[in-house]
């Protein structure tokens, strides 16, 4: 009996918090994004105009496409910079290399808010680095405050953590003596690198990458505070949907095309990486 | 010509001296085992052959070139690991093509040598497998198969064995040396086991506190152990310990009323503690009553328990000084448990040492 039940009871509790805190959220969302909104009503109708005015309405779709490009290039750039800053670690962090991986999450020991706010003091046009500037005869940068550059600094500052933390783990998990196999068999150092370490940590760069990337479709706090008047993303439209517009109906549809497009990046990533060639077997080590 | 030369090569870790000074000549045919005790330095002592280490003093030159200063990949030699670190990601033909497409040679040179290397090896069928759907053995096969495919100038091998059970370890010992025969090319194998160092090798080093007590032909290590060290590490033996009295041309010491008198010692002065090894299986025993219980080289002992290894048997005796464990063949007579024996030896079969301060 004890036997059985345990199964149960792990495998039970995370379908108990996906069904409730995800599914049901998830149905719940969509049945709205097909019911409309007026006066902060919620008019039960069935329709797919909500849809129509994403397809039409051209603003929708520079925001989508505004977003995917920005969380393309956050993502890379923060894997980018997370590889050789996880590689560091793994290989020189000695017995400092917990320390030195939690101390990369001590910002968010600080609320999101605070974080992005730092970053406008840091940036905005009367900032550290402009007065840095200004107090060496320099002209100011304009370039970097309220633009989608600024967001995209701050979004990489938000996500960069995350990223070296999932690129560690995996190098973690990595077993450096292959390399020595690889260099011992007549490999070079770079080709070691190519032959050996990416692939065997690709699975982990794209965890990695992925939760960088999805995060910043929906983000809204930092192309709110840095995006300025060019810097609208596609999270923080919808985001505004559910709180100054009221139109929730929209804001839903909008969340609808956003875990499609998530979904379908998903489904293609996957698609294109064979799990074998990475190492992964799905059943843990040997 | 000696072909692998290890000249004065010393590696320091911190204050500790892992390698000290080992100076090797290897021929390009031989099989060379390094052997010694987990943390005796003769890992590092490979990895300093393959280039995985630097020395901090010392020079290593294979096929007359000096490459002390070559990393791995330029060396041209392959290594068999005790992991086997074989390519996860990579099937079994691409494991063992790795190395060829590092020479870069032409794909059908490849697909030939990789087909010979499935062939010698008996993994025909298993070439599209992924090295975690293979067993610890054919792990190991791939492993060697890696190591050979490349022709390299020296194949080593760290432990390849130790991983496998007894019966499979049996096996690969004849293949390994089998194929070290058929491409005459020098082996060098780190093992801490005496027995795979025996069966295989051409000539053995025994390596202890980064030190080369040793290197000499398998048989002069196991016959003629040249320090004490090797003579309880090499072989299993007996101990006996006194103190030296010569006389009438014989070094003897006395352990419990039991005299152990060897051919004369001119290195060890009168007086010396020292220390006789027998190993067990240069005991004879006869029935208590057929012996003189004075004579030297001989003592009453009590059977305790027998243990039968298939061919021999193995007693384990009880006397005044303590236990002996002779072996024996099945072929001889047996004794029962409770039995009184004589236990005896010949003279040439002691292997006498000076004790160290520290009673070893």
């Amino acid at each position: 009996m004890k036997g059985r039940a345990a199964p149960a009871i792990f495998l039970g509790m995370p379908t108990v918090f996906l069904v409730g805190l995800f599914v049901l959220p998830l149905v719940s969302m969509v049945v709205l994004s097909v019911w409309r909104t007026e006066n902060y009503h919620i008019i039960r109708d069935f329709s797919l105009h909500n849809y129509e005015v994403l397809a039409t309405e051209g603003a929708y779709m520079t925001f989508l496409v505004r977003s995917l490009a920005m969380a393309s290039a956050v993502s890379l750039i923060c894997t980018l910079l997370a590889w050789p800053v996880a590689y560091g670690i793994t290989l020189y962090g000695g017995r400092y290399k917990l320390l030195l991986t939690l101390a990369f999450a001590v910002p968010f020991l600080t609320g999101e808010v605070l974080r992005i706010i730092a970053l406008q003091g840091l940036l905005g046009p009367a900032g550290l680095l402009n007065g840095l500037l200004l107090s060496l005869g320099a002209a100011p940068l304009r370039v970097i405050m309220y633009t989608n550059v600024a967001s995209a600094i701050g979004l990489v500052y938000l996500y960069l953590p995350i990223v070296v933390t999932v690129i560690y783990l995996s190098l973690l998990n990595f077993d450096q003596r292959l390399i020595d196999a690889a260099t011992i068999f007549g490999a070079s150092p770079a080709r070691a690198f190519f032959e050996i370490t990416w692939p065997l940590n690709l699975f982990g760069t794209l965890i990695g990458f992925a939760l960088c990337f999805i995060p910043c479709l929906s983000a809204t706090l930092a192309p709110r505070f840095l995006g300025g008047p060019n810097g609208t993303l596609y999270g923080m439209a919808m985001a505004q949907q559910f709180g100054e517009s009221g139109t929730w109906a929209l804001g839903a549809a909008m969340g609808v095309v956003l875990f499609a497009v998530s979904l379908l990046l998903v489904i293609v990533v996957a698609r294109l990486v064979d799990l074998r060639r990475t190492g992964f077997t799905g059943f843990g080590r040997g | 010509m000696a072909y692998i030369h290890l000249d004065g090569v010393s590696k320091q870790y911190g204050s500790v001296w892992a390698v000290d000074r080992a100076d090797m000549a290897i021929g390009k045919q031989e099989f060379v085992s390094l052997l010694g005790p987990s943390g005796s330095g003769k890992t590092t002592l490979l990895r300093i052959i393959a280039g995985l280490e630097r020395p901090t003093q010392g020079r290593v030159l294979i096929d007359g070139e000096d490459v002390t200063e070559l990393p791995p990949h330029r060396r041209g030699v392959a290594m068999v690991f005790q992991e086997f670190l074989l390519f996860p990601h990579r099937t079994v033909y691409e494991n063992l093509a790795f190395p060829l497409r590092m020479l870069k040679l032409p794909k059908g040179e490849i697909e030939a040598r990789v087909e010979w290397a499935v062939g010698i090896l008996a993994l025909r069928g298993l070439e599209k497998r992924y090295p975690n759907q293979l067993s610890g053995g054919q792990q190991q096969r791939v492993a060697l198969g890696r190591g050979l495919v490349g022709r390299p100038k020296v194949l080593l091998l760290d432990e390849p064995l130790a991983n496998l059970d007894r019966e499979l370890r049996q096996e690969m010992e004849v293949e390994i040396r089998k194929h070290q025969t058929d491409l005459g090319i020098p082996f060098i194998y780190v093992t801490h086991n005496q027995e795979e160092a025996l069966s295989m090798s051409d000539r053995i080093a025994v390596v202890r506190g980064g030190r080369i007590e040793d290197f000499a032909s398998r048989t002069a290590i196991y016959d003629h152990p040249r320090t004490a060290f090797i003579a309880q590490f090499v072989g299993r033996s007996n101990r006996f310990t006194g103190t030296a009295l010569i006389s009438q041309g014989k070094t003897a010491l006395c352990d419990h009323g039991v005299r152990i008198e060897s051919a004369a010692r001119p290195d060890i002065a009168d007086g010396k503690r020292i220390a006789a090894y027998v190993k067990n299986e240069k005991i004879q025993l006869k029935p208590a009553a057929e012996m003189p219980a004075d004579a030297a080289n001989t003592l009453t002992a009590t059977i305790r328990y027998v243990l039968l290894r298939g061919a021999y048997a193995e007693y384990v005796l009880g006397w005044t000084g303590g236990e002996i464990i002779v072996s024996r063949p099945r072929s001889e007579a047996a004794f029962a448990q409770g039995a009184e024996v004589a236990c005896f030896w010949n003279e040439a079969d002691i292997d006498l040492f000076p004790m160290t301060e520290d009673g070893r």
